[in-house]
């Protein structure tokens, strides 16, 4: 079992969870390039390349027999690009809060984000012309608090944001099971049902109160009680 | 089919907030594959309510105005024809009621205290037939009267402390000096000051007090007197370590023990206010915080699990004397065993009992060996109460003991 943390957190945010799954074989913890212990890839880089850096990994300590992925929010990018990349190494699929749709959102959103767009591209333009320091201060008020904390990851960040991952979902062939919580804000529940609808043989449960976090840590009996019935039946 | 789990917490108790927490983990906790959780709150004025907001941490205390909660009421009918249920009323228009029935499988008490551990909500579940987990009425009522459980576990074999119960002066609260001079001449107190002041009834530390000398004694026995109607007096053991594990049932009729715990102490006493109010000053705050970044209740004290300052011997009188307590009383459930241990000596003494422990001490379990997920833990109390329920109504009818009176009916 291959376990695959959320974005700016390391594997330590999936040990309680790792530990009270009942799967008898080995369970592998990774920190992801950029986080915990691991270095990061190039600037920039993109889930494809995590998924392409995960199976060197694999490939390094021997595991050619297929996987059980299971990841939580950004970790089920890396899951989904890796199931759909090297299908023959992936046993299965377990995403916990999964990212990697685009949001639907309204036309208003839209609206609002053009013009933030542009705001930002004038205050690029204002630092060009006149050396002033007007994007840094823009980020700072518009920024994700995720975005701000990236570090050196900010481009990373930037790719991954902007990613869908429909089209590989649409080729993930193995079971795969989606958990969100009803009450996350983060990746919500929609997300886990367009997921399962995208790949043939997945299956959505959601846990009623639980959010993006919390779901790792109060929720963490309900979604074991989740994965060990699938790992018994997988999606039938 | 999946089973619908009716979790009672709140309560009309002083542990009334320590309850929500210890609901909520249990409801976290139910196995989503095989049970619907269905909070039943019950109010501090004793009335029940049902509905989602009551899942969310954020909405306690619970105020009526900001959420929107179902009154329910218990259909102690109902049963007759399966399902036990609650009915909820709505007024439509030209006078007619609508009335909704909430169907249940099986209660858990998760009222700890009065009108919830003490037996008496388990008397309402049997006198209706309703499953439920736990103890059973006369055990949940002997273990909280403290002085009674120890004159049953004294005549077993179990050391239990001496103890001095005073009753509550049918004149009001106060007792009077000679009365307190008598009192002191119990050879249940010959050791001298300091002791230790209980209410005969009430858990949780509530109400519990050290007394270095007979002003400490007079005050103590007036504060329980507020809450209680019985006193019980033991002498304080110092230097104290207290010692407590948790006990159950298996489906097999093996009593096991959990893992031991050494609460930490930083005051003399384990008090209310040091127990779930770690952090707060004063005791102006009605309870602990039960928000999202909240306290976890028992769960979160601290504390050493498996403690090695405990010898062989030791470990081997609690781990007995406990699932002993166990067999004795008929126990079930999750229940926590108190041992109370005097450093200097090592000797051990078997303190109080709780049928609905704080948080079902499921920390206790999960550090056992072997190890018991809470996971586990919440379906092991749900079937075992379905299947005492079920043990126990038997077939009743008059004909069965030839009491019949009336033929041809």
């Amino acid at each position: 079992m291959v376990w695959l943390h959320g974005w700016g957190q390391d594997h330590q945010s999936l040990m309680k969870l790792a530990k009270m799954v009942g799967h008898q074989g080995p369970h592998l913890l990774f920190d992801q390039p950029g986080f915990g212990q691991t270095e990061m890839l190039h600037k920039g880089a993109g889930t494809n390349e995590y998924a392409a850096a995960l199976l060197e990994q694999l490939d390094h300590l021997n595991i050619a027999s297929p996987v059980i992925l299971v990841g939580h929010s950004f970790g089920c990018r890396v899951s989904v690009q890796l199931a759909a990349m090297a299908p023959d190494r992936v046993a299965k699929v377990i995403m916990i809060a999964g990212a990697g749709l685009k949001r639907q959102r309204s036309l208003i959103w839209h609206l609002k984000a053009q013009r933030l767009k542009f705001k930002s591209r004038l205050a690029k333009l204002f630092d060009t012309l006149f050396g002033t320091e007007k994007l840094a201060e823009f980020r700072g008020k518009y920024g994700s608090a995720d975005y701000k904390a990236a570090g050196a990851l900010r481009e990373t960040f930037v790719t991954v944001v902007n990613e869908d991952l429909t089209n590989q979902a649409q080729q993930i062939s193995c079971d795969a099971l989606m958990i969100y919580g009803s009450e996350d804000q983060e990746t919500p529940p929609e997300f886990g049902q367009r997921y399962s609808s995208l790949i043939a043989k997945g299956r959505y449960v959601e846990c009623a109160g639980l959010g993006h976090l919390d779901i790792l840590d109060r929720g963490a009996y309900q979604v074991t009680a989740y994965i060990n019935d699938f790992m018994k039946d997988g999606v039938s | 089919m999946k089973k619908t789990v009716a979790v009672f917490f709140g309560g009309r108790s002083v542990e009334h907030d320590v309850s929500v927490l210890t609901a909520l983990q249990f409801i976290e906790a139910l196995n989503p594959l095989k049970y619907d959780p269905f909070p039943v709150y019950v109010d501090p004025m004793g009335q029940f309510w049902g509905g989602s907001p009551l899942l969310d941490r954020s909405n306690y205390p619970i105020n009526l105005d900001k959420i929107s909660l179902t009154r329910l009421h218990l259909d102690i009918a109902a049963s007759q024809d399966g399902k036990p249920a609650f009915t909820s009323h709505r007024q439509k228009s030209f006078g007619r009621v609508e009335v909704t029935h909430h169907y249940f499988d099986v209660a858990v008490p998760a009222i700890h205290g009065t009108n919830g551990e003490d037996g008496s909500l388990q008397g309402l579940f049997d006198f209706t037939a309703i499953p439920y987990a736990g103890c059973r009425t006369l055990a949940a009522a002997t273990t909280m009267d403290k002085a009674f459980t120890k004159s049953v576990l004294r005549a077993q074999g179990i050391n239990c402390l001496p103890e001095l119960v005073l009753k509550r002066p049918a004149g009001g609260l106060f007792i009077t000096d000679e009365a307190l001079a008598t009192a002191l001449e119990d050879p249940a107190l010959t050791g001298g000051f300091p002791f230790i002041v209980k209410p005969c009834h009430l858990g949780s530390s509530v109400g519990v007090s050290k007394a270095d000398n007979t002003d400490d004694l007079m005050a103590g026995i007036l504060s329980v007197f507020r809450m209680d109607h019985s006193v019980m007096i033991e002498p304080f053991v110092t230097p104290l370590t207290e010692y407590n594990v948790a006990v159950r049932r298996l489906p097999s009729g093996e009593i096991v023990t959990s893992a031991i715990e050494e609460p930490k102490r930083e005051s003399d006493l384990l008090d209310f206010q040091n127990k779930y109010m770690r952090g707060s000053k004063s005791g102006k705050k009605l309870g602990p915080k039960v928000g999202g970044t909240a306290s976890e209740g028992m769960a979160s004290l601290g504390r050493t699990l498996n403690p090695d300052t405990l010898s062989v011997g030791q470990e081997e009188q609690i781990r007995r004397d406990a699932a002993l307590a166990f067999d004795i009383l008929d126990l079930a459930g999750s229940v926590r065993i108190d041992f109370l241990c005097n450093q200097d000596t090592g000797e051990i003494w078997l303190n109080e009992i709780n049928t609905v422990p704080g948080s079902f001490a499921y920390f206790l379990w999960e550090a056992a060996d072997p190890a018991v997920s809470f996971l586990d833990l919440t379906a092991a109390l749900v079937e075992e109460g379905l299947t005492l329920t079920r043990e126990r109504k038997g077939d009743t009818g008059a004909a069965q003991g030839k009491a019949s009176i009336f033929s041809g009916i």
